[in-house]
C-alpha cells in the first residue's frame, strides 16, 4: 500500500458521512469503527473525526494478553482474531484514541481495518471516499508532504509568519478565527 | 437496465456476485454520483460504491446519500394498493383501487365541474414524471388546479431570477469552477448540512485563499469559518443586501462599464439604496456596522466572486425581493456570465431545477412557458394533441389549494411525491383541509403523514426502480438509471398517471410504453422555450457527463455558463432591483417576544418520510429540538435537555432544549423533518410572497415557556 490517511480536523463539518460509510464496508457488519464528536457544542459547531491511527507500535496490540491483534505487512492493525480473542477488553482501554470497540452480543472486539479489502487494491477506504469536506483523505505520501508545506507557505502569503510564543497566528487565517 | 459507467483509470471495488449500476442520489439537488450495488442472484440492492469520476461530487456523499439505497428494499415499503374502509387501510387489487378512483373522480367532476379535482406534485422525481404531472392534470383530469411542493422550496428564487435576469437557472456557472473563485458571499445557506458535498469546492477555494462571507442568524459550520459572519436577524435580508449595495456604490466597487452595457435601473437603484447607510442597515438587521463595512470591502474588492443563497432568504414573504437584491450585488460587480463567478441559488430538492421548468406549476407549461401566453398554449397543446381552448387556465399555488378546499372549490386531490401534511406551513389548517376533501389519492412508497389521510394509497416506486433524467443545481441534465424491478405490485408514477388517464377516457394522450418515449415527447414540448432540452439525449448525457440546458439542438454544446452575452429579458439587459425595506409578516411583540426560524439537519431530507426510516440517520437525530442561546435560555431558567413549550399565533408544541452559543441570542431554531405533534410547521407562518407564493417558514414570532 503506497497511500496514507491524512486528517485535517479543521475541515470537518460534522456530517458523519464517514461513520455511515464505515458501516458500508464489506465485513464491517454495519458497525462503524470511527467517530465524529463536537469539540464543545455549547461553544461552537466545530467537530472532529477520529479514526484508527494504525499505529506503528499499537497500544491495543501491546496490551492484548492473547496476542490476538495482528498487523499486516502493509502496517494495517486488524481486529482481534476471533479464535484468539479472550474478550478481556484491554484493547478498548489501552487505545489513546478510543477506537477499539467491544461487541457484547458477539463477545468480540472490532476496530478499523482501513477497509482492507479496498486499500489493498489502492482504492480509498469508505470514510475517505465519501468525506464531503476532504477532512479525511487517502493520498500519496508525497502529496501529504506537499500539503503540509503548502500550509506554511500560505501562512507567509497571508502575512502570518509564525513567530515564537504566538501559536494563535500560526493557525492559518483561512481556517482559523478571523483575528483582525 | 444494467449499466456501469466508469472512466478509464478509475478503480472501484467489485464484490463477487454483485453488479454496479451507475446513477445519482435520490435526495438533494447536488445529485451526487454513485454506483448502486446489486446482488446478482437475489436482485436486491445491497449497498453503495462511490462514483469517484463524477465531476461534480468526485465520489463524495453525505450520510443520507451513503444510506439512500436502504429505502429501496425497506420492510415498510407499500407494495399493494390500499383502500380505506371504516377508517382502516385494506390491501386491494389495482383494478379495485382504480375503479374506486374512476368512480369518485367522475362523480365529483359531474357534480362540481372539471376543477373539482386537483393534483399536488413534487420535484423529487425525474423530469419525465414532473413533465407528465402537468399534462396529467390538464389533459387527463382537465383541471386547472395543479401545483407542486416547489412552492415551499425554490419558487422565490425562480421569481427573483425571472425578474432580474429573465431566465431562472439555479446557478449561472458550473460547480467545479467554484474552486477558482476569490470570494463567496453566502446568504441563508447552511451548506455543511444541506448540501455537504458542495463543501469540497468551497474548501478548495479557501485553500487558495478565497474569502468567505456568510449571512446567517446561526453560526453554522461555514459561518464559523467565514472571514465575516453577518449574524443577521431572520427576515431582514432585503435591508442587509440593500446595505451592501449602498457601500458597493459609495466606495466605487461598481463595474461601471458592465452595468452601463448590461443592466437597467442603475440610477433608480442608486437613489433607492442611498437610505441604506451602514448605520441604518445595522439598526434593522442587528449586524454591527464594522462587520457590514468589512464584508462589503472584501466582496467589493474580489476580482471573482459568487453570490450564493438558499432557503434562508427565499422562504420569506419577500423572498423574491431578497433574491433580486442579492442578485443585483453580483450584477453591480459585473460578475454574471464570467468564469468562476456569478450567482447561484442552491436548490433543495433532487430535481428542484428540472421539476419547476416543465409545467407542474399552476401557471406554467413545459420549457418555462406561461399559460397566460396564447402562443405558448398553442405550442404545447399542439404537442399534446389537444385544442388550445381545451387547455385549462392557471390554477393557484400549493398552499392556496388548501384554501380552495376550505372554500369548497376543490373536492378531490391526487398527491404525488409530496408530503404536505408535514411540509406545508400552519399544518393544522392543512390537516383540516385534507380531512375536508371528499376523496384523496396519494401515491407514495411509504405511509407518509399525508397518505394517512388518504382514501386510496397507490404504491409508487423508489428512484432506483425507474429510469429518467433530473436536472441538478447547476442546470446540468443527468441520468438516473433503473437499478432493479419494482417490488411487489408497486408501479412508477408515470404508469399510475397513465392508468388513471385511461380510466378517465384520455388514454390515447398517454400512449407511453417506456420512459424514453416520454423523454422524446418532453424534449419536443420544451423545444423553443427558455428551458430548452431539445438537444439533450440519453447518449449525450452519458458521453458528456451531463448536458447543461438551454440546449436547443443536438449539435449545440449546452450552456454551462449562463448570460455570457445577454440576459433572458426581452431587451437582453438585467434589471437591477429597486426594492425598499419591509418588515417580515410577523415581528416579535410583547406576547410573542422572540423569533422562530426553521431549517434542516444533515441527517434528514424534507418531510423525513424516507430518512426517518433509515436506522443510521435516526440514531444520529431521532427527534426535533429547540436550539437556543444560553443567554436566552437563562431568562426562562432552561438548561440543556429541559422541555420547552413554543407558542406562536397558530399553535404550540413541546421540544427538548439544546443550548449553544452558535445562534443569535434572540432566535430559536427548530428542524422541520418530523410529522404530527413533532412538526414545527404547526407553528410556522403561512404568509405568502406576493409573486412566488412561497410561505414565510423562516420567520415568525414565538413565545417561550418552560414546561
Amino acid at each position: 500500500m503506497k497511500k496514507i490517511m491524512y486528517l485535517e480536523f479543521e475541515r470537518c463539518i460534522g456530517c458523519r458521512s464517514c461513520q455511515a460509510a464505515c458501516r458500508e464496508c464489506g465485513g464491517h457488519d454495519a458497525k462503524e469503527r470511527n467517530y465524529v464528536e463536537y469539540v464543545d457544542f455549547l461553544e461552537s459547531r466545530q467537530t472532529f473525526p477520529m479514526m484508527c491511527m494504525q499505529c506503528k507500535d499499537p497500544a491495543c496490540a501491546r496490551v492484548c494478553p492473547a496476542n490476538a491483534i495482528q498487523i499486516t505487512d502493509d502496517g494495517v492493525v486488524l481486529s482481534a482474531m476471533e479464535e484468539k480473542c479472550i474478550g478481556c477488553r484491554n484493547c478498548t482501554f489501552g487505545c489513546p484514541f478510543g477506537i477499539p470497540k467491544f461487541d457484547f452480543e458477539e463477545n468480540k472486539m472490532y476496530k478499523c481495518d482501513m477497509c482492507y479489502d479496498r486499500t489493498k487494491h489502492d482504492i480509498a477506504p469508505m470514510c475517505a471516499s465519501v468525506c464531503p469536506s476532504d477532512a479525511i483523505r487517502f493520498i500519496d505520501h508525497d502529496e501529504m508532504m506537499e500539503l503540509r508545506r503548502k500550509r506554511t507557505q500560505l501562512n507567509l502569503i497571508e502575512g502570518k509568519k509564525p513567530s515564537e510564543n504566538n501559536k494563535w497566528q500560526y493557525v492559518p487565517e483561512f481556517f482559523g478565527v478571523y483575528s483582525d | 437496465m444494467t449499466q456501469f459507467i466508469v472512466k478509464p483509470g478509475t478503480k472501484n471495488l467489485h464484490h463477487e456476485g454483485e453488479k454496479l449500476i451507475t446513477t445519482h442520489c435520490c435526495y438533494c439537488a447536488m445529485q451526487c454520483g454513485m454506483h448502486i450495488r446489486v446482488n446478482e442472484k437475489t436482485g436486491k440492492v445491497v449497498g453503495v460504491e462511490p462514483r469517484y469520476d463524477w465531476p461534480v461530487t468526485l465520489g463524495k456523499m453525505c450520510p443520507k446519500g451513503v444510506t439512500a439505497y436502504q429505502t429501496v428494499d425497506h420492510e415498510e415499503r407499500i407494495t399493494k394498493p390500499l383502500i380505506k374502509k371504516n377508517g382502516e387501510f385494506v390491501e386491494s387489487s389495482w383494478d379495485e383501487a382504480l375503479d374506486l378512483i374512476e368512480k369518485n373522480f367522475k362523480r365529483l367532476q359531474k357534480e362540481h365541474g372539471k376543477d373539482a379535482l386537483s393534483v399536488y406534485g413534487g420535484v423529487s422525481m425525474t423530469n419525465e414524471k414532473c413533465y407528465l404531472v402537468g399534462k396529467y392534470a390538464r389533459v387527463a383530469l382537465g383541471t386547472r388546479f395543479v401545483d407542486y411542493n416547489g412552492r415551499f422550496c425554490m419558487s422565490s428564487a425562480a421569481g427573483g431570477f425571472m425578474k432580474t435576469l429573465g431566465t431562472d437557472r439555479g446557478a449561472t456557472l458550473p460547480w467545479p469552477e467554484l474552486e477558482h473563485t476569490d470570494c463567496f458571499f453566502i446568504a441563508g445557506w447552511n451548506a455543511a448540512e444541506c448540501h455537504p458535498t458542495s463543501i469540497q469546492w468551497l474548501w478548495k477555494a479557501r485553500d487558495k485563499g478565497a474569502k468567505m462571507i456568510v449571512v446567517d442568524p446561526r453560526e453554522t459550520q461555514i459561518a464559523r469559518l467565514a472571514d465575516v459572519h453577518l449574524d443577521i436577524k431572520s427576515g431582514t435580508d432585503s435591508a442587509l443586501a440593500n446595505g451592501m449595495l449602498h457601500i458597493i456604490v459609495r466606495d466605487g466597487y461598481v463595474d461601471e462599464a458592465y452595468v452601463k452595457e448590461r443592466c437597467n435601473n442603475y440610477e433608480e437603484m442608486k437613489e433607492k439604496v442611498k437610505e441604506f447607510t451602514p448605520e441604518y442597515t445595522s439598526k434593522i438587521t442587528g449586524v454591527s456596522v464594522e462587520k457590514l463595512e468589512k464584508a462589503a470591502k472584501i466582496y467589493g474588492q474580489s476580482p471573482r466572486s459568487v453570490v450564493m443563497f438558499c432557503r434562508g432568504i427565499e422562504q420569506q414573504s419577500k423572498g423574491v425581493d431578497n433574491v433580486s437584491i442579492y442578485t443585483s450585488m453580483a450584477l453591480l460587480r459585473g460578475q454574471i456570465g464570467k468564469f468562476a463567478s456569478g450567482v447561484a441559488t442552491v436548490t433543495g430538492q433532487g430535481n428542484g431545477q428540472g421539476g419547476r421548468e416543465h409545467g407542474q406549476k399552476a401557471d406554467a407549461l413545459p420549457g418555462y412557458r406561461k399559460i397566460a401566453d396564447p402562443e405558448h398554449v398553442k405550442y404545447v397543446a399542439g404537442v399534446w394533441g389537444i385544442k388550445p381552448e381545451e387547455m385549462p387556465k392557471a390554477g393557484v399555488s400549493a398552499y392556496e389549494m388548501f384554501d380552495e378546499i376550505q372554500k369548497g372549490n376543490i373536492h378531490a386531490m391526487h398527491v404525488m411525491c409530496s408530503n404536505p401534511a408535514v411540509s406545508a406551513p400552519n399544518t393544522e389548517y392543512v390537516w383540516d383541509s385534507l380531512r375536508k376533501l371528499d376523496f384523496l389519492v396519494v401515491s407514495d412508497f411509504f405511509m407518509s403523514e399525508t397518505a394517512e389521510f388518504a382514501d386510496v394509497v397507490l404504491p409508487a416506486t423508489t428512484w432506483a426502480e425507474d429510469e429518467g433524467t433530473t436536472t441538478n443545481l447547476e442546470g446540468r441534465v443527468i441520468r438516473i438509471r433503473k437499478v432493479k424491478d419494482p417490488i411487489g405490485e408497486s408501479k412508477t408514477d408515470w404508469q399510475i398517471m397513465k392508468l388513471i388517464a385511461e380510466r378517465m377516457g384520455k388514454g390515447k394522450f398517454f400512449p407511453y410504453e417506456n420512459v424514453p418515449q416520454i423523454f422524446e415527447e418532453f424534449r419536443l414540448a420544451s423545444k423553443g422555450g427558455k428551458a430548452d432540452y431539445y438537444g439533450i439525449t440519453y447518449d449525450r448525457i452519458d458521453k458528456e457527463d451531463g448536458v447543461f440546458w438551454p440546449c436547443p439542438s443536438e449539435d449545440h454544446p449546452g450552456t454551462p455558463t449562463m448570460f455570457k452575452e445577454k440576459f433572458g429579458t426581452p431587451d437582453g439587459k438585467a434589471n437591477l432591483a429597486v426594492v425598499g425595506w419591509q418588515e417580515p409578516a410577523e415581528i416579535p411583540t410583547a406576547k410573542y417576544p422572540h423569533t422562530l426560524t426553521t431549517g434542516r439537519v444533515v441527517f434528514h431530507y424534507l418531510s423525513g418520510t424516507q430518512t426517518r426510516r433509515v436506522k443510521f440517520l435516526m440514531e444520529q437525530c431521532p427527534l426535533p429540538y429547540a436550539e437556543l442561546h444560553p443567554e436566552l435560555a437563562s431568562q426562562y431558567n432552561l438548561a440543556n435537555g429541559d422541555k420547552v413549550k413554543l407558542t406562536t399565533p397558530r399553535s404550540s408544541m413541546v421540544l427538548d432544549v439544546r443550548l449553544t452559543k452558535a445562534i443569535r441570542n434572540d432566535h430559536v431554531f427548530v428542524p422541520y423533518h418530523w410529522g404530527k405533534e413533532l412538526s414545527v410547521n404547526q407553528l410556522t407562518n403561512p404568509a405568502l410572497d406576493p409573486t412566488s407564493r412561497m410561505p414565510e417558514f423562516k420567520v415568525c414570532a414565538v413565545k417561550i415557556e418552560k414546561v
